[in-house]
């Protein structure tokens, strides 16, 4: 023997070449088979997810504890339910009224999606109503109990399903709004949800008595200087500020000029 | 209880108003209570009880809003107690312009800018200065237009057979066969007012200086 070692052959080395090829071609193939069987899965669970939502649609409407849960699901998904999204994936949910459109509408049938846009709609009404008012800025739990009080001199909120509408469905609406810029949009105060109906912007110093607002009722120039620290000449600019964006009303019966928040009509003595 | 949302009260807008053939044709005997009722009954909205509800707001829109809160406020109270006529000096010691727990009253002058809000036309024109009274020292409050009532009269004079009877405008709103409608108690110069809604339609006829009557064709 001349060498103990063998060195590769050419045979060997095509040999590995076409092992290695059939481990890719295997892999691929197996790649493929899953993932046509997760897909054809998806499709089934799709499929029958349609179904059922277009037996029950009129349940799921009724439901505000179903469309929470869904949210939450399509949000831990990382879905958007009221965005847009591709054409269905079987022509069955295409047939069956689910092309295009939002997952709401392509999972929940078309009935979901409506009362989402009825509701958008109502909200942006009462805003509107009420503008005068408060100026453009509105509690989600007031909203709510005007949307199902109904438009003035109109139907009330019945037959849509609005009966059972939740400060969740309101807060769902809006945002559905904000993309189309109309300057509707969700605000935190303190631990209140507002919905803010107008495109302005509110400044930290403008925020922060608003904030105020909503857990004392109103603020004098006073107030605001002995607990905020703030000097005589910031205080009177932010109060000003409120009461030219129709924010506050002024009471000029106390001993010094109140201004309060209108949210506090409806908490106060009210039914 | 039969709380009047403001949502609901009378409206600013005149084409709001009913025809007066629809009412007509409702029967004069309605189903409310047509005697007039206590101030204490009457049920407050939430605004009432907002102090800044009692001061005439700067803010332009905002005003326009408070104004047309109290619009509709000032109707409904009116309604309640049957307050067909208004006179801010004295009006202004009732519990509707005076909160006595909140310590808030809305001042003379804006009782007066708010029923002249009332009068125009942006207000519906749901209230008159009384022309002979001196600058707004008195208002007639149209909670209901002299139009509606002229069509509740007329109703009323057919479901009693009396057209065709001379009635005198005393016994319209005073009489025992006038007791339980909600005119009973109007002024004779509003009732004049009234039926002169009907007289230009040549539906009847007022006649006698001494003692005023009224005829339904």
């Amino acid at each position: 023997m001349s060498s103990t070692r063998r060195r590769p052959g050419l045979s060997a080395f095509s040999r590995s070449q076409l092992t290695q090829s059939q481990y890719t071609t295997h892999g691929q193939t197996l790649r493929a088979s899953q993932t046509a069987a997760l897909s054809s899965q998806l499709e089934v669970f799709q499929s029958l997810l349609h179904t059922f939502s277009v037996t029950h649609a009129k349940d799921i409407r009724a439901d505000p504890g179903f469309r929470a849960e869904f949210a939450r699901m399509c949000n831990a998904i990382g879905v958007d339910p009221l965005a847009s999204s591709q054409k269905p994936r079987t022509a069955a949910a295409a047939g069956k009224g689910g092309g295009g459109g939002s997952l709401w509408a392509q999972m929940l049938g078309s009935s979901v999606q409506d009362f989402y846009f009825e509701l958008a709609v109502r909200v942006v009404e009462v805003c509107r109503a009420t503008r005068g008012e408060n100026g453009g800025l509105m509690e989600v739990g007031e909203v709510r109990r005007r949307v199902k009080r109904g438009p003035r001199g109109g139907v009330a909120a019945v037959g849509v399903g609005m009966e059972e509408v939740t400060d969740d469905d309101i807060l769902r609406a809006v945002k559905s709004l904000e993309p189309l810029g109309s300057g509707f949009a969700v605000i935190g105060l303190g631990s209140r949800q507002m919905i803010r109906s107008v495109p302005k912007e509110l400044n930290t110093d403008q925020s922060m008595v608003l904030e105020a607002l909503q857990v004392l009722g109103f603020v004098t120039v006073s107030m605001l200087r002995d607990n905020l620290g703030w000097e005589g000449a910031r205080a009177m600019a932010v109060t000003q500020d409120l009461v030219s964006d129709s924010l506050v009303w002024v009471d000029s019966q106390a001993g010094e000029t109140e201004y309060w928040t209108p949210t506090f009509i409806h908490d106060t003595g009210g039914q | 209880s039969p709380a009047p949302s403001m949502a609901t009260a009378p409206t600013t807008a005149p084409s709001s108003s009913s025809s007066t053939a629809a009412i007509s044709a409702q029967t004069p005997t309605t189903t409310f209570t047509a005697t007039s009722s206590s101030p204490s009954t009457f049920p407050f909205p939430p605004h009432h009880t907002f102090p800044p509800f009692f001061t005439l707001q700067p803010n332009s829109s905002t005003r326009r809003t408070q104004l047309q809160l109290w619009t509709a406020l000032i109707l409904a109270y009116c309604r309640h107690t049957r307050t067909f006529r208004l006179a801010p000096i004295d009006a202004q010691d009732w519990p509707l312009f005076h909160n006595a727990t909140l310590r808030r009253r809305l001042a003379l002058r804006d009782i007066r800018e708010v029923l002249s809000f009332m009068a125009s036309t942006e207000g519906g024109g749901r209230a008159e200065w009384v022309s002979d009274a001196g600058k707004k020292a008195e208002c007639w409050v149209y909670w209901r237009r002299p139009e509606e009532w002229a069509g509740l009269l007329e109703g009323w004079v057919d479901a009693t057979g009396q057209r065709g009877a001379v009635l005198t405008l005393y016994e319209l709103v005073e009489g025992d066969a006038c007791r339980g409608q909600e005119w009973a108690g109007m002024d004779v110069e509003l009732l004049q007012k009234c039926l002169q809604v009907l007289v230009k339609k040549g539906k009847a006829g007022i006649f006698g200086e001494e003692q005023p009557g009224v005829k339904f064709f």
